[in-house]
């Protein structure tokens, strides 16, 4: 059963004096249940927009939205108490400290109070816990919020940018915890992000937004392949031999510090032909594989 | 081939209504704000009493001959000019001399007490109408108190993240409205309390040593009973009206603007809507036989126009203006999309 499923979801915003702003439109989107799952988008895209709909803070105009196999709105109830959430900056009372906080909501969904205690730890808040949340740095801020997701022991854990003002240590962590979670089997991670790195280092499947449509869905290996480029870096010992005889047989290359690159190959089978049978023997043919930069700039660019 | 298929792990609900209501109370509880507000409305008593113990005195044989003595000279100056009104020919003629310059002046025309410097503290006369000046202040904190707790889930934004715990709105606001209604009331109560404990001080230290007359207690516990419904009301006003509005200033803007301008304007202008102003209302509730309003005068004959809001009517009144509120902002607050 995947964890989340939108079907034709739309949703507009009205906006005095302008036309409506589509923040989502027709989205089809699915989750499936374990591993981590990055969720990619600009700024605009639909993201936040998405996750609201999926918590029920908001109400889609029209299409089908499923958590943890139940119907969102109505069945939000049933499930709720398995969904962990984080989404933007954490939302705590200032005055409050880290622990009463967590202790607060806690109480609200009958989560014992030793749970509080191993969630500090998990985030490694607990030495602090008992400061004013105002006065933490961001990243304890947001570390509390995610210990706060982590409270219900969750099946399905949003986060939506967690990374957010955490420093290099900071990062590190939440990484390998996210990438923790979405390996115990148990939990899945739908993890939003504008990090590329992030997404590219803990995620196994992604999914790219953009004008409020999923564009591109899958293993995050297999969305990189549909934006492979077919260059490949070709080594020898005669760059320049290798090079007349690659462009004599209609190949693009353009040399590097120490290689040559040969753009648009079908098939990487055909310069190995090539150079064999004029005597270039390779030392390196490697495929330049698109990173998910390139395949997330190339998926969201505006449309001409 | 043979289809397999995969059960669901087991999913958890939201929480339950009383642990909901559990957090709200701690929740309420542990509001800075509303501490601190709690805390200047007990310094208030404590200044107002010690003000108090210094303001009356019980009088003492001294003083109460003293203060005899000088009635009775009060008796006989008055009689002294009643005489020469008498004797004067400035009595018109289709006025009879009696009728002109009144009857004569006794010592029961005139109080005792005014002639005591620094006067006793008199429970039997003061008593209701503390009552009803507590039942005010109780009201104007409860407002406070009902829309700084609601104003500070907004501001914070924790309202939202209340959301992510339990879902279903309308269980959410349930369990605020609930806590503020108990947490005004026991305002009200307490409100009520320290009238009765400041009274005690005044009485014990100050008094006038008059015994109480029959049926004080029950016009006081009525007034009080009326007081307390009065605070649980302006609380849930002051909840309600901030979460419609969404913002704590704005809500005591909105309030400012109705009670300094609006009603100042009606009362200026509009004299026969009067009996729908809330402050009306309010005291209407709370003084013993309800509040008698001026409405005008028949511009021809001079006759003055007046209409008594009694209790039941202001407190219906105020009732269905909290619960119109209260509906609009959870209606509203089941139905927004909240960002």
């Amino acid at each position: 059963m995947p964890a989340v499923e939108m079907h034709a979801v739309s949703k507009s915003y009205a906006r005095r004096g302008r036309p409506p702003q589509q923040a989502l439109d027709s989205l089809e989107l699915v989750v499936e249940s374990g591993g981590v799952h990055g969720f990619l988008g600009p700024n605009g895209s639909g993201k936040t927009t998405t996750i609201r709909v999926l918590l029920g803070l908001i109400r889609p105009d029209a299409g089908d939205v499923r958590l943890l196999g139940r119907p969102v709105p109505d069945g939000l109830p049933q499930v709720i108490g398995s969904v962990g959430a984080l989404v933007e900056t954490p939302l705590f009372f200032p005055g409050f400290s880290g622990r009463r906080n967590l202790r607060l909501l806690a109480e609200t969904a009958g989560v014992p109070r030793s749970r509080v205690e191993e969630v500090l730890e998990t985030v490694e808040l607990r030495d602090r816990a008992d400061d004013r949340f105002k006065g933490y740095s961001l990243g304890m801020k947001q570390r509390l919020g995610i210990a706060a997701a982590l409270l219900k022991s969750p099946q399905l854990l949003i986060l939506d940018e967690p990374s957010n003002g955490l420093d290099p240590a900071g990062i590190r962590d939440v990484r390998e915890l996210i990438r923790r979670l979405g390996r115990d089997g148990s939990t899945t991670v739908l993890l939003s992000s504008h990090l590329l790195a992030e997404i590219e280092q803990v995620a196994d499947q992604v999914s790219i937004m953009a004008r409020g449509r999923c564009i591109a869905s899958g293993p995050v290996h297999e969305v990189l392949a549909g934006r492979s480029s077919g260059d490949v870096r070709v080594r020898v010992p005669d760059r320049a031999a290798a090079t007349a005889v690659l462009t004599a047989a209609g190949f693009t290359v353009t040399p590097t510090e120490d290689a040559l690159l040969v753009s648009a190959v079908p098939a990487p089978g055909e310069v190995t032909r090539v150079l064999a049978e004029h005597g270039h023997y390779l030392e390196e043919l490697t495929p330049v594989a698109a990173d998910l930069e390139s395949a997330f700039l190339a998926l969201t660019a505006e449309p001409a | 081939m043979t289809a397999v298929r995969t059960e669901a792990p087991p999913t958890a609900p939201a929480g339950r209504f009383s642990g909901l209501l559990r957090a709200e109370a701690h929740r309420f509880g542990a509001r800075r704000f509303i501490q601190v507000l709690l805390l200047l409305a007990a310094l208030g008593w404590a200044t107002f009493t010690a003000i108090g113990l210094t303001q009356y005195a019980s009088p003492t044989p001294e003083r109460l001959a003293a203060a005899q003595q000088q009635l009775q000279g009060e008796v006989e100056r008055a009689n002294e000019f009643r005489e020469e009104c008498l004797a004067s020919d400035d009595v018109p003629a289709d006025v009879s001399p009696e009728e002109w310059c009144g009857a004569p002046v006794t010592a029961a025309d005139l109080d005792l007490d005014w002639y005591l410097d620094p006067a006793p503290f008199s429970f039997a006369a003061d008593g209701v109408a503390g009552a009803v000046a507590f039942s005010a202040a109780g009201a104007v904190l409860a407002f406070l108190v009902g829309a700084t707790f609601v104003g500070a889930e907004w501001s914070s934004r924790s309202m939202i993240a209340l959301l992510f715990w339990e879902t279903r709105r309308p269980r959410v606001i349930a369990a605020k409205i609930v806590v503020v209604a108990v947490a005004s009331a026991v305002l009200g109560v307490v409100a009520q309390g320290a009238w009765l404990a400041m009274a005690g001080l005044w009485r014990t230290f100050a008094g006038d040593g008059v015994a109480l007359p029959d049926g004080f207690w029950s016009e006081l516990l009525a007034t009080a009973g009326r007081g307390v419904l009065l605070t649980t009301l302006a609380g849930l006003l002051g909840f309600g009206l901030t979460n419609l509005v969404r913002n704590t200033g704005a809500a005591l803007g909105v309030g400012f603007v109705y009670f300094a301008v609006l009603e100042t304007a009606v009362r200026a202008l509009r004299l026969e809507w009067q009996p729908w102003l809330l402050t009306n209302n309010a005291s209407a509730l709370v003084v013993p036989d309800g509040l008698t309003l001026f409405l005008g005068s028949d511009p021809i004959t001079g006759e003055s126009t007046e209409y008594l809001l009694g209790n039941l009517q202001a407190g219906v009144f105020m009732a269905v203006v909290t619960g119109v509120v209260l509906t609009l902002s959870t209606v509203l607050f089941t139905r927004r999309d909240l960002h």
